[in-house]
């Protein structure tokens, strides 16, 4: 069945980041003038202003921790109906603490989400040419 | 930079009819808001020179109101916008007398909120959520597509961190559903909301069930500003703007690489010092609160109560009749109606002009007054007023 949710639309300032995806790999942008991680990506350093932007792969072995979430028991959007209840978090980084990804939180009983708990990044190939980042617990 | 502090007043306030479904335009709607404002104030359609709005393309044109007012305006403003626009216009307009280019200025806010283009979802085409939203190829395709989700990431970590809890969110709920009890133009009106119906009520979008949730409703709300020597020739008590803060903002934010501060922290700072008062002066508030969470957090930005007590506050039944700040006190967005803010506004200038002197709706003496508007955690604003 196709896939019915929304799919990331690449732009100019994003598609490293969902290139990278598709490739199973995590890129997050990083500013060359204060040093500092730029998520979500864009055409400047939200921090700083500077335009010295690069992009650091970290590749496919991610691990980080949830800082918030939520958990929603009625489709807000198209393709969601068959997912509920669905665990919405923002994740931190293990190896970017100050990068924080919002994901879903797979394979996961929503009574047990909880601030501060361990996840892994998973890949879900979603087309035959796109892939999504989600997280599931961490062993 | 001149001290506007108590030269500039609101001096009309009026609403339409409150609905869920109008059967009529936005325009007929605001029509209805202007005229009961102008009533208000004494004045004629003439003496309007200024005409503002705000909407979500959801409205109709300042331009077109003023035209069925039969006015030829100087001014004109339409914006996009939600939470906090009110504040805003209002400052906008003091810019505009103050530099002598008009003499009064009428804003309004005028939608089918719920039989027309509803806040709350439905019909919206994902891949301009995508587009429109900074960050939206971060959050749609995740499901997060909603105020509620968005503003609940960051509650959830606000609740975390200060010991906030359900209940605390139900004392919100609690207590602006008992103001619209005295409110028989509130939506809620003869529908007040235990604690524990509250919490036997399931989630929508935790943290979050459908009472924390603001209503949807068609209506238009207006109000007139003008000078405070023009004030004198109203017919109406001037609620005087002690101080305003239009706009504040933190970094855009959809909205998780910084949860520990809002654009209301820095609003507070701005309109407590133009004001001259302190959080401890305030007889009176009117608090945005598309959800209950927010008006907590904006507790904490105004130093109403400090971070880490605010839940005692709720608790105690501060934002009651008779606590310490009676707040929303017509019921406020989550219990009385939504113009995205314009509402409270009319409530407060009331309480601050003794308009329900006599009855259980009047605070008491209240000479004070707390305005704030949120757009988001990223953009928010907030006016003091006096009698």
């Amino acid at each position: 069945m196709d896939y019915q949710k929304p799919i990331p639309l690449k732009n100019q300032d994003n598609q490293p980041y969902w290139d990278g995806a598709d490739r199973h790999e995590l890129l997050i942008q990083t500013c060359e003038s204060c040093h500092q991680y730029a998520h979500p990506p864009g055409p400047a350093c939200a921090k700083c202003g500077s335009t010295e932007l690069s992009w650091e792969n970290f590749g496919s072995d991610i691990k980080g921790t949830i800082y918030s979430f939520v958990v929603s028991y009625r489709p807000f959007l198209p393709g969601f109906q068959n997912d509920l209840p669905l665990i919405i978090a923002i994740v931190e980084l293990e190896k970017a603490t100050t990068v924080r990804l919002i994901g879903n939180i797979q394979e996961c009983n929503p009574d047990d989400v909880k601030i501060g708990m361990p996840v892994k990044m998973t890949w879900v190939d979603i087309t035959d040419d796109r892939a999504l980042p989600h997280w599931i617990p961490a062993p | 930079m001149s001290n506007i502090k108590e030269r500039y007043a609101i001096v009309g306030v009026g609403e339409s009819e409150r609905s869920k479904n109008s059967g009529t335009t936005p325009l007929h709607l605001a029509l209805d808001a202007a005229r009961a404002a102008i009533g208000d104030a004494g004045l004629s359609p003439k003496d309007i020179d200024g005409f503002m709005s705000y909407s979500e393309n959801d409205s109709c044109t300042s331009h077109q109101l003023a035209t069925y007012l039969g006015v030829r305006p100087k001014y004109v403003k339409d914006i996009l916008g939600g939470g906090s626009s009110t504040e805003m216009l209002v400052a906008d307009a003091i810019g505009l007398i103050e530099t002598g280019q008009v003499n009064t200025v009428l804003i309004f806010r005028s939608m089918n909120g719920r039989s027309g283009v509803r806040m709350g979802g439905g019909g919206w085409d994902v891949d301009m959520l995508q587009s429109a939203i900074d960050g939206g190829s971060f959050i749609i395709p995740y499901g997060a597509g909603s105020p509620s989700q968005w503003f609940g990431l960051f509650a959830t970590r606000h609740m975390y961190e200060t010991g906030l809890t359900k209940e605390h969110l139900g004392h919100v709920c609690v207590s602006f559903y008992e103001h619209a009890q005295r409110n028989p133009k509130a939506y809620f009106y003869g529908k007040p909301l235990t604690m524990e119906e509250y919490l036997n009520t399931p989630n929508l979008s935790s943290p979050f069930n459908k009472h924390d949730f603001c209503l949807e409703s068609d209506e238009a709300n207006a109000i007139i500003v003008t000078s405070a020597e023009r004030a004198k020739l109203c017919k109406s008590r001037p609620a005087y703007i002690m101080g305003i803060a239009a706009r504040q903002c933190v970094s855009h934010a959809h909205y998780w690489s910084n949860l520990s501060e809002v654009a209301s922290d820095y609003v507070a700072a701005e309109v407590y010092k133009m004001a001259g008062v302190k959080p401890e002066d305030l007889h009176v508030a009117s608090i945005y609160d598309c959800y209950s969470w927010v008006v907590l957090r904006q507790l904490e930005a105004f130093g109403i109560a400090p971070r880490g007590e605010v839940g005692d506050f709720v608790a105690e039944g501060n934002l009651r009749m008779g606590g310490r700040l009676p707040s929303n006190t017509a019921g406020g967005m989550l219990s009385e109606g939504y113009t995205h803010g314009m509402n409270n506004v009319l409530e407060i200038v009331r309480q601050i002009r003794h308009d329900y002197k006599g009855t259980e709706r009047q605070v008491d003496n209240c000479e004070i007054g707390l305005c704030t508007g949120w757009a988001g955690p990223d953009i928010a604003g907030a006016m003091i007023l006096r009698n």
